[in-house]
């Protein structure tokens, strides 16, 4: 069994792997089904193995299979969130002060010698354990066996779990979320379960398309996508979460497409997919620029060595040292260079003030692997005033080394576009309204609570990474993203693609509030709009189901009656999205409107930051409202639709139903316990480094190991921002301001929509006629896929065209003059074959032949000629002889 | 008169073998041209005989080579005797002008 008691983090790795289990699985009988299908007929072992596996009709095991699986899972991340919530207040504590003492040590150990040294392998012993309970990590592929003694190369890929609040309450809400979405998927996929399925939008020669019912591969998807989503979840390093980005990619790609027959949804899948490919460029670049010179991908060790430790033996030189926080803790550090040293001493650098401005050689301080007991840290002010320091190309483990500061940012901008494809953010969102084209569960799950969620906590996550200059571009970028998409959902009339601009548009939200320095914000809003937008999904599902896949709201309306549990959860879920107090979606958007008042404050120039996200809390509470009071309120608009109308089954509306209990009270809770301050634990350092400590409000209770509670800062370094830069701080003092000002905005929103909508005081087709300009531009959606066909897909067509042209006209023309040529030189190559070569050797032989035609008159069979001829020829030899070999004088004479 | 010397037994062993390839030449009756063969291979072994006796280093072969030229003379006399007999029979002729059934 698991050794949980040593490393209950064990148990997210079940979890995880749970669904992967349920996929493999799944794929093997699939598998096999389909190659006995054919076959059994043909033996009995065949046919009996085929009725084992389902036979024709398998009904909904698979479904059973991948729910249970991801059911264990959620039952799993239940546990660990309990498990982690109870020790991780004590956990970190021990881990800060077994930091603070090894530091210590290592100076006495340096300065004293041996009595030190086993007293500091001792803590870090107790250190490794203690971190070992909740991460861990192994070699996936080992780059350089022998290992490298410098820490700048890397030398091994990892892979490896890393749980922190975050991850704990992302998994418990990824978890969560999908089982109920496996829950509702088995009554809405329950068509796929019919031999054979007719789609009626797909007409063929022979009316509509009649295929095979893909029920279980449905649910084989879901599988490998929980899978994926869950590794992304808990990786501890960029390859990993890498890995999984491209399979929940694939997953994405696979579900859109899943009704593959229609032209919209093949197409919609390619869409997704090659949108995101560009995002994913991007993410790769970041990925190698951390990879070349920070030499590891692992998160917590590439954010150790950008951002200044927090900690340093202060008095190294001094005999009564201490501990003590640093001028620049939690900052990226930067340098400016100074000229070569020798290839052992380095580059001299000269560190900068965090407010002076940089140069196009400026650098970027990465801090040593191993800091050894002299590390004082950096900066002018510090104790030892270390202004200046060396850097090296090819550092020891103790030594500094550095990168171009530009090349940081670029690394951070990468990461945020692989983020902006995958949580469709402007100008990569275009492809989620189109991926509506999957089935409903889908859109739920993928395109709303779980994988657009993402990126978000991708950069949640890489927060640390990010520039001051990258995190102005995530601000912006969430600004405009959720301006433009907020108004464009306030034309469409199909119910799944208004939720889908609104998902656009929150994910906005998100960024914005990262971007700004409100990662707590943002990432609890992430939370709650998962639950509050799974719900809408499931809802539009529900509604779709009973209206026999009637997606337009225009041929909906007073369908309140006929589906009143639909109705009502769904009108929870449009009140927490709208910012209703008490509602989830209030308590995280005011917590993000604050943000970004904040910062507006300390920047007065980026006003924009602030009132786009207000103007479009109210455009949101109005188009949510106008989608709710189109679909259940007022006439019926098509009898034939809301006569056959009806209420889904339990299986659909349980899930529903406890969303929406979900959806209103999942921001509640007692102060300690309250997800908004669970996820504040796992805010990185950083966050408050580069916007502004603040000195008692961001203070949370702790309980002490003695049972008693008190209230701590949750980060102790670094100094406090004087009150005009510190927008933080300014973010909690106008925290009430903000939430009215959004609140009203939310009120006055959905006000319009029902007078629009319900009481019908005013004519949205007036509204319409008056500002046809603005509502073309809003109903095509901003000319953004027409703008994209016009720059980037028409001149890549024009390329192909004329690379084709090239191809045919040139290219086949080269290749088809060789081809002439040579039949040409082969033509007058066989004439002289035939003629000369074939001559020459023919006239060999006649002329054999003539001298042998010739010689055969000789042969006349009368031995007399014969033996004349031999006579002859005697006589011949004996002249020749006699004139060769003669004397002249004959032998008689002697 | 000079005493009988080599040239004289050359002289008689030349016109012997020119009579005798004369002989085979000319006569178109198979024993003819036998006695023609015969006078060829007298001519030769007069040629040995006396070259035998004028040259005491080749005392010893050219009387062998004499002898065997007898033998080999009477061998041929009788194989060739026999196939002209054989060929009388088939085609009551002995003239070797018709002789012509292994012409190709």
């Amino acid at each position: 069994m698991l050794p949980l008691d040593k490393h209950p983090g064990l148990i997210y790795v079940v979890a995880t792997l749970l669904p992967l289990a349920s996929f493999v699985i799944l794929l093997i009988a699939g598998g096999v089904r389909q190659y006995l299908r054919p076959r059994k007929q043909e033996s009995s072992l065949a046919g009996t193995l085929y009725t084992l596996l389902g036979g024709d009709a398998p009904g909904k095991t698979a479904a059973y299979v991948a729910t249970a699986a991801i059911g264990l899972a959620f039952l799993c991340a239940v546990y660990g969130f309990v498990k982690f919530n109870s020790e991780a207040h004590h956990l970190s504590h021990e881990i800060k002060h077994l930091k603070e003492a090894i530091v210590e040590l290592k100076h006495e150990a340096e300065h004293e010698g041996d009595k030190f040294e086993a007293k500091l392998k001792a803590k870090q012993g107790e250190l490794a354990e203690k971190e070992g309970r909740w991460s861990g990590r192994v070699n996936w592929v080992v780059i350089l066996p022998g290992g490298l003694n410098d820490n700048k190369h890397g030398t091994a890929l990892q892979v490896g779990f890393y749980i922190d609040q975050l991850s704990a309450v992302m998994f418990a809400m990824v978890t969560f979320i999908a089982t109920l979405i496996h829950l509702f998927s088995i009554g809405y996929m329950s068509e796929e379960l019919h031999q054979p399925v007719a789609d009626h939008e797909v007409h063929t020669a022979h009316g509509h398309l009649h295929r095979r019912g893909r029920f279980g591969r449905f649910f084989l998807f879901l599988s490998l996508f929980c899978f994926s989503m869950l590794n992304l979840i808990i990786a501890d390093n960029l390859f990993q979460v890498f890995v999984s980005w491209e399979l929940v990619g694939i997953c994405s790609f696979l579900l859109i497409g899943f009704y593959y027959e229609r032209t919209s949804a093949s197409n919609a899948a390619n869409k997704a997919f090659i949108t995101n490919r560009v995002g994913d460029a991007g993410f790769i670049i970041g990925l190698l620029i951390v990879w070349t010179y920070v030499g590891t991908l692992n998160f917590q060790e590439v954010f150790a060595r950008i951002r200044c430790p927090d900690k340093a033996f202060s008095a190294a030189r001094g005999e009564h040292g201490k501990v003590v926080s640093l001028e620049y803790a939690g900052l990226i550090v930067r340098a400016n260079p100074q000229g070569s040293k020798s290839a052992n001493e380095g580059d001299m650098v000269s560190i900068l003030k965090p407010d002076e401005s940089i140069r196009a050689d400026t650098r970027v301080i990465i801090f040593p692997r191993e800091p050894d007991g002299h590390f004082e840290g950096v900066g002018p002010q510090s104790r030892a005033e270390v202004k200046e320091i060396d850097v090296f190309e090819r550092p020891r483990p103790d030594q500094y080394s550095s990168m171009p500061y530009w090349l940081l940012v670029a690394a951070g901008l990468g990461i945020f576009l692989g983020c902006v494809g995958k949580s469709a953010q402007f100008p990569l969102h275009v492809w989620l309204p189109d991926a509506m084209e999957g089935p409903t569960p889908v859109s739920a799950l993928i395109h709303a609570a779980t994988m657009v969620a993402a990126g978000v906590y991708l950069v949640g996550r890489c927060f640390p990474l990010f520039t001051p200059e990258a995190q102005l571009v995530i601000a912006y970028t969430g600004a405009i993203t959720l301006t433009v998409a907020a108004s464009i959902a306030v034309v469409m009339t199909d119910i799944k693609k208004v939720l889908a601009y609104s998902t656009v548009s929150q994910l906005g939200y998100m960024m914005l509030a990262l971007g700004v320095g409100g990662w707590v914000a943002g990432l609890f809003h992430l939370i709650t709009h998962a639950f509050f937008k799974a719900l809408l999904f499931l809802g539009s599902g529900s509604v779709i189901y009973g209206c026999h896949h009637q997606q337009d709201m225009l041929k909906m309306g007073g369908l309140y009656p006929k589906m009143k549990i639909t109705a009502i959860t769904m009108l929870t879920g449009v009140l927490a999205i709208g910012g209703i107090p008490l509602f989830s979606g209030y308590y995280s958007k005011d917590a993000i409107m604050a943000d970004a008042l904040g910062f507006f404050m300390v920047y007065k120039q980026h006003f924009l930051l602030f009132f786009l996200p207000l103007i479009t809390a109210g455009i949101t509470a109005f188009y949510m409202s106008r989608m709710w009071f189109l679909t259940f309120t007022g006439k019926p608009r098509d009898a034939h639709v809301h006569e056959h109308a009806h209420e889904s089954p339990w299986i659909m509306t349980v899930p529903l139903i406890i969303l929406a209990f979900f959806s209103v009270s999942i921001a509640w809770g007692p102060e300690e316990v309250a997800l908004e301050n669970t996820l504040h634990h796992a805010m990185p350092h950083a966050v408050m480094a580069d916007f502004g400590v603040e000195p008692l409000v961001d203070s949370v209770i702790v309980r002490t190991p003695d049972g008693s509670k008190r209230r701590e800062l949750t980060w102790s370094g670094g100094k406090t921002k004087p009150l005009s830069e510190n927008s933080r701080h300014l973010a909690h003092e106008y925290h009430d301001l903000a939430g009215t000002m959004a609140l009203g905005m939310g009120l006055a929103g959905i006000l319009l929509a029902a007078l629009l909508y319900y009481f019908r005081v005013l004519d949205p087709a007036d509204s319409k006629e008056q500002f046809p300009g603005v509502y073309r531009l809003l109903a095509s959606k901003w000319y953004f896929d027409e703008l994209y066909s016009a720059i980037l897909v028409r001149p890549a067509l024009a390329v192909a065209n004329w690379f084709r042209a090239f191809d045919t006209n040139v290219i086949d023309g080269v290749v088809d003059s060789t081809a002439l040529a040579t039949v040409k030189t082969s033509f007058w190559s066989g004439r002289f074959d035939n003629g000369i070569i074939d001559g020459l050797v023919n006239l060999t032989a006649s002329v054999c032949f003539a001298i042998g035609a010739w010689l055969r008159r000789f042969q006349t069979g009368y031995i007399r000629s014969y033996i004349l001829f031999l006579v002859l020829a005697a006589v011949a030899i004996w002249v020749i002889m006699s004139f060769l070999f003669g004397t002249g004088a004959p032998a008689a004479g002697h | 008169m000079s005493p009988i010397g080599l040239e004289h037994y050359l002289t008689l062993a030349a016109i012997l073998f020119v009579c005798g390839a004369v002989c085979m030449a000319t006569k178109r009756n198979a024993i003819g041209v036998l006695i023609g063969v015969e006078l060829v291979l007298n001519g030769a072994n007069i040629n040995l005989v006396a070259f035998a006796h004028f040259n005491p280093a080749f005392e010893i072969e050219g009387m062998t080579f004499a002898l065997f030229v007898i033998v080999l003379a009477a061998a041929e006399a009788a194989v060739a005797l026999a196939i002209v007999l054989n060929f009388y029979n088939n085609h009551t002729t002995v003239d070797v002008d018709t002789a012509e059934d292994l012409k190709g």
